[in-house]
C-alpha cells in the first residue's frame, strides 16, 4: 500500500467535514462530490444555496451527499457570528466580520472556526494569497508561531531512510526568506504537521552547508540561531542541526560528521531549508532526478487546517490534497 | 467626512498597536518592510483594526500592496 492508500484509509475511518467556499467550481464541486461521495469526509458546500443545488441538479450529483450552506441565510449566519466573537483572540469585530462574510471563503473559515467545519479547502478561484490572509484573520496563527508555511511529503523510489521511502520537507513553498525567529517555526510546525498527519515520532534536520560549525558565515548562523530558538520554545520536540543534507538523513555520513549524541541526525524523517530557494530547487530536484511523488504543500502555523490547492491542479490532485487536509484535522485533535 | 489629518492620526495609531511601535516615531513616510520589518500577520492584524474602527472593508491583498503608512492612508481614504 502506498501513502496515499494509507492516507486514503485513515480518512474514512474518520470522516471530517470540509468546507468548499469555491463549490460552484467544476472542478471543486466534482472533487467534493466523488470524496465524499467514497466516503471520505462530509462535503460542505458554502456560497449561494440555490445556485449550488442547481449546479449540482446539472451536473448529475446526488444531492444529500452534500451538506449546503446558504450564505445569504440570516439566521445561521447569526449563530456563527455571535458563537465566534465571543472566541478569544479573535481580531474582526461582528460588523466588520458580517461584512467579511459575504464572501464564502471567510465564511467557510468562520465556520471552521466555531467548530463547524474541521477544515476550509480553496484555492482555485482565489489565489494563494487571498487564502493565506483569509486564514490569518480568521483563523488565526498557532500560539508562538510568527509565519504560515508549508511542508511537502516526498515518496522516493529507492530512498532508504527511517521512514521508508518517505521524506517530509519544508518549506518549498510559501515562507520566502525566513529570519531564525521564522525558520525556527516553521521547523515546529512541520513536527506537528508529520504527527498529525502520519503520527510519526518527528526528528527535525535543519540544514545548511555545514555540518555542526564545520563552514562559517551568516547563511550558517541564521540556521544555527534557528535550531537554538526552536529548542528553546519546545524541549519536546527533536530538532537538531545545522546540519548539511547527507548528515541528516544517512547514517553513515552522520557517523562520520556529528560527533555528538544526536535524536536526528542520520535518521531525520524532516528537513527543514533554510530559504525557499534551497527548498524550491530541493523539491525539484528530488522530483526530477529522484522521480519523487510529492504530496502537497501542506499549509501549517494556522491554528486549524487551512488548504490551498494549485489553481491548474486535476481532480485526482485535488482529492488526494482534500484528503490528506481532513486526515491532519483528524489528527491535529 | 474625516478630515485627512484626522484619519493620518488614527491609522498611525493602530499602526503603532499592531506594531507594537511608538506612534511618535511614525510618520506618513514610514516603509511597513524596511523600517517595520513587520510579517504579513501584523498587517491582517493592521486591516482588521482598520475595519473594526472606521468601518470600510479593504483588500488584504491591497493593504499587504503599501510601502508606507501613507499608502495605506490613501487607501483607506478611497474607501471612506
Amino acid at each position: 500500500m502506498n501513502v496515499l492508500d494509507e492516507i486514503y484509509q485513515k480518512a474514512k475511518e474518520n470522516p471530517q467535514k470540509v468546507a468548499f467556499p469555491e463549490a460552484m467550481n467544476e472542478k471543486m464541486m466534482q472533487a467534493a462530490y466523488e470524496t465524499g461521495q467514497e466516503g471520505y469526509i462530509i462535503p460542505v458546500l458554502v456560497g449561494d444555496g440555490a445556485e449550488i443545488k442547481k449546479a449540482a441538479k446539472e451536473r448529475g450529483y446526488e444531492e444529500k451527499v452534500f451538506q449546503i450552506v446558504d450564505i445569504s441565510e440570516e439566521s445561521y449566519k447569526k449563530t456563527l457570528v455571535e458563537k465566534y466573537v465571543a472566541l478569544p483572540q479573535t481580531i474582526l469585530k461582528e460588523k466588520a466580520l458580517n461584512r467579511r462574510m459575504q464572501n464564502p471563503l471567510y465564511y467557510a473559515m468562520v465556520m471552521q472556526a466555531v467548530g463547524e467545519a474541521d477544515v476550509t479547502f480553496a484555492g482555485i478561484d482565489n489565489t494563494t494569497g487571498d487564502v493565506l490572509l483569509a486564514g490569518q484573520m480568521i483563523i488565526g496563527l498557532k500560539e508562538g508561531i510568527s509565519t504560515v508555511s508549508s511542508i511537502g511529503l516526498c515518496d522516493i523510489p529507492g530512498f532508504q531512510g527511517s521512514e521508508g521511502s518517505l521524506l517530509a520537507i519544508g518549506d518549498s513553498a510559501v515562507c520566502t526568506n525566513p529570519d531564525a525567529k521564522q525558520l525556527a517555526d516553521i521547523a515546529i510546525s512541520a513536527c506537528d504537521t508529520v504527527k498529525e498527519l502520519m503520527d510519526w515520532e518527528p526528528r527535525c534536520a535543519m540544514v545548511s552547508y555545514s555540518t555542526l560549525g564545520s563552514g562559517q558565515g551568516e547563511l550558517i548562523d541564521k540556521v544555527v540561531k534557528a535550531v537554538e530558538l526552536a529548542k528553546e520554545q519546545r524541549p519536546d520536540l527533536a530538532i537538531d542541526g545545522e546540519f548539511q543534507f547527507d548528515a541528516a538523513i544517512s547514517p553513515s555520513v552522520a557517523e562520520k560528521k556529528v560527533n555528538r549524541e544526536s535524536k536526528v541526525a542520520g535518521k531525520a524523517n524532516i528537513v527543514i531549508w533554510p530559504d525557499l530557494n534551497v527548498g524550491n530547487v530541493g523539491v525539484k530536484l528530488i522530483q526530477q532526478f529522484g522521480h519523487a511523488d510529492a504530496y502537497g504543500p501542506m499549509l501549517q502555523g494556522f491554528q486549524k487546517v487551512v488548504c490551498d490547492c494549485s489553481r491548474g491542479a486535476p481532480v485526482s490532485e485535488i482529492k488526494g490534497n482534500i484528503v490528506i487536509s481532513a486526515v491532519r484535522a483528524a489528527g491535529s485533535r | 467626512m474625516m478630515e485627512r489629518k484626522e484619519l493620518e492620526t488614527q491609522v498611525i495609531n493602530m499602526v503603532a498597536t499592531s506594531y507594537k511601535q511608538d506612534a511618535a516615531k511614525l510618520s506618513m513616510e514610514t516603509l511597513f518592510k524596511e523600517d517595520l520589518g513587520g510579517a504579513s500577520v501584523q498587517m491582517v492584524a493592521l486591516v482588521a483594526e482598520i475595519e473594526n474602527e472606521l468601518d470600510v472593508e479593504l483588500m488584504l491583498a491591497d493593504a499587504s500592496g503599501c510601502a508606507s503608512i501613507g499608502d495605506l492612508v490613501n487607501l483607506v481614504e478611497g474607501e471612506l
